[in-house]
């Protein structure tokens, strides 16, 4: 407690003297959340309160600076146990007497999320600092994303910030090269981008070639130095496109990118995705998402497949699955929605019907349900809990 | 000079239209097509929200139009919920793509998305937008003049022309014959051209840069008993904008 009392008072005087500055905005949001699955009989139930404070300065007329700080609190059931969501296959694996490593702590934090400063001349943007990257055009899975992984039950949530340093250089009204580096220990582990944007008729595209050192762990072996599971990192080099636009009156993107991997095998993944908006309002979206990393045969995703799916390593450890949307404002102030998520590959399926409802201005509540109906073994099982969340945000 | 008066009377007998000639739909409708057509534009407004149940939500916003509408740039200052997004219209609103600042998301949107009501509001993106929709769209007849919100006005039936692209079947204008401003438009259904959906209504009209602005714009949604108001809060015509200012790199700014 004393702990955070004092980065809080660190932050706030760190602040200041910007705060003191003309022009240095404070905003941000306090967000609310109870989480909560059934689990065999069980109904296990977790809480948070999060709470986000942004500053943004423009400090002359080409400098910005902007940051933001995160503080999260955790409670109700803070140690969840990854093993109460595996199949008995998966389960199975785990090295005699390891099993306590398989806990997912829920542990109160606060951290720098992004701090940047942008400066921006006629001829160029550059960005130094902790900043989100986004790329691609996909709603749940962006291939050309080697940064984040997107949630697939809440696609649309923030992002971390990630080190890097950014230069756009706009070549005329239509096109932008984009170059990035995100430093790492050596300059072989660095992250490193190269993008060129552009638009042809109604269509928007980019090309793109990323090298990134992909961390991976190894669920099997752990390594009591790091007091961590043994991490595996791997050179990726990949080379992929994106493009956005409209076709028979649908709006359809698509987004490709090629993995070469330094050890294990190469693969590829694609997104194709379209959608509407019908007269009554009514907005409808379809996405398909292949990964040729992923498994066509869900009787072989072993304990290295579901540890790296949930904790965010891997998109996906089934090769074909189709996201459906459907939205529709019920009210001026409410929408309703329902995601199906179909895995192709193993015939499950999870249905998530969703409501957005803004309380007042500056007050939102998001809800789901999460319905997984596959059998076990399959990625949408029945066996990862069937249960749902409720989220209060306050925008100030 | 005889000679020279009775040419002069001929050259004025002969104008058409110059004393007694009475407008045609298509006339009046390009006049209020060039109305709203200026080269370029900033304005700053409010738009409130009343629902059915009879709660308020509030937006200002900021923006910036160039080449006759063809270009516009709509940016959120508030609420703090959507401060910072905003929305690129190109080529006539054909190109749209929408900035999450949250998630620093570009959006590329197809054009069906001008269907989807602005930020829940009863203005769809296609009821705000420009260019030549009301020409290019739709075909005009000019009906009996009527008076409309104690203006002396032409009163025009607006029909889709079978490959408008827009979602109305017909709409129902009165243009003040002062100034061709439309201060009332009636929206029809897409399918059922009998069945009145929305109510545009547009007042304290006044002078900027000699062009007449309605400073305030209200539309009543028939079907969801609800309205939204739209006011002015600032207005600039002509204003030198830089094409720079229309692109994805201004969006995220």
């Amino acid at each position: 407690m004393k702990k955070w009392i004092s980065a809080w008072l660190c932050m706030l005087f760190s602040l200041s003297p910007l705060i003191a500055q003309d022009g240095v905005e404070i905003f941000g949001y306090f967000e609310s959340q109870i989480m909560g699955t059934k689990l065999n009989n069980d109904f296990i139930q977790l809480y948070s309160n999060k709470l986000r404070l942004d500053l943004k300065s423009n400090i002359s007329k080409n400098i910005t600076f902007a940051a933001n700080f995160n503080y999260i609190t955790y409670h109700g059931k803070t140690n969840w146990n990854i093993l109460d969501f595996l199949p008995q296959d998966a389960v199975a694996e785990v090295p005699p007497g390891m099993e306590a490593f398989y806990v997912l702590p829920f542990e109160n934090r606060h951290f720098l999320d992004n701090a940047f400063i942008k400066l921006s001349f006629k001829q160029f943007d550059l960005t130094v600092g902790k900043q989100q990257i986004s790329l691609g055009t996909g709603y749940v899975w962006n291939p050309l994303d080697v940064f984040n992984i997107k949630d697939v039950l809440d696609p649309t949530y923030e992002q971390p910030g990630h080190n890097a340093i950014r230069l756009d250089v706009p070549l005329g009204s239509i096109y932008t090269v984009t170059t990035l580096f995100s430093p790492e220990d050596n300059w072989e582990n660095s992250a490193k981008l190269l993008q060129f944007k552009g638009r042809i008729s109604h269509f928007d595209f980019s090309l793109n070639a990323i090298e990134k050192t992909w961390c991976f762990h190894d669920y099997k072996q752990f390594d009591f130095e790091s007091m961590n599971f043994l991490e595996m990192p791997e050179r990726r080099r990949l080379l992929g496109a994106s493009t956005a636009g409209e076709l028979f009156g649908l709006g359809v993107w698509a987004e490709y990118a090629y993995n070469w991997m330094k050890i294990s095998e190469d693969f590829y993944e694609l997104v194709v995705g379209t959608d509407y908006t019908f007269d009554f309002q009514t907005y409808l979206m379809i996405e398909y998402y292949r990964n040729t990393l992923g498994k066509t045969d869900y009787t072989q995703y072993n304990l290295n497949d579901w540890m790296r799916l949930l904790a965010t390593e891997q998109k996906a450890i089934s090769r074909d699955q189709v996201y459906l949307f459907i939205q529709h404002p019920a009210t001026d102030l409410l929408n309703i929605g329902l995601s199906t998520i179909y895995g192709l590959s193993d015939n499950s399926f999870a249905l998530v019907p969703t409501l957005n409802y803004s309380l007042s201005d500056n007050v939102e509540i998001f809800a789901y349900l999460n319905l997984n109906f596959g059998s076990e073994g399959k990625v949408y099982s029945r066996k990862m809990g069937n249960g749902g969340l409720i989220r209060v945000r306050v925008y100030f | 000079m005889k000679k020279t008066m009775i040419l002069g009377l001929l050259v004025l007998l002969m104008t058409p239209g110059l004393f007694s000639q009475e407008l045609t739909g298509e006339e009046i409708i390009q006049k209020v097509n060039d109305l709203f057509n200026f080269d370029s534009s900033y304005s700053k407004s409010k738009m409130t929200i009343v629902t059915t149940s009879g709660q308020k939500r509030t937006f200002i916003s900021e923006s910036w139009s160039k080449n006759k509408g063809e270009k516009n740039l709509v940016r959120y200052l508030e609420p703090r919920r959507v401060k910072g997004q905003a929305v690129l219209m190109l080529n006539n609103a054909d190109d749209i793509w929408m900035y999450f600042p949250r998630t620093q998301r570009v959006r590329k949107l197809a054009s069906h998305a001008k269907k989807q009501k602005m930020q829940g509001s009863d203005f769809s993106y296609e009821d705000m937008g420009s260019g030549d929709a009301f020409i290019k769209d739709f075909s005009s007849k000019k009906l009996e003049d009527e008076k409309m919100e104690g203006h002396d006005c032409y009163k025009l039936e607006l029909s889709r022309k079978p490959d408008g692209d827009v979602s109305y079947s017909r709409l129902i204008m009165w243009v003040i014959k002062e100034n061709f401003v439309p201060v009332v438009i009636d929206y029809y259904d897409e399918d059922d051209p009998t069945l009145w959906q929305k109510r545009m209504v547009e007042s304290d009209i006044r002078i900027i840069d000699s062009i007449p602005t309605a400073m305030k714009i209200v539309m009543i949604n028939k079907n969801d008993n609800s309205q939204t108001e739209m006011e002015l809060l600032e207005m600039k015509y002509n204003t030198p904008l830089d094409d720079k200012m229309f692109t994805e790199r201004e969006l995220k700014k």
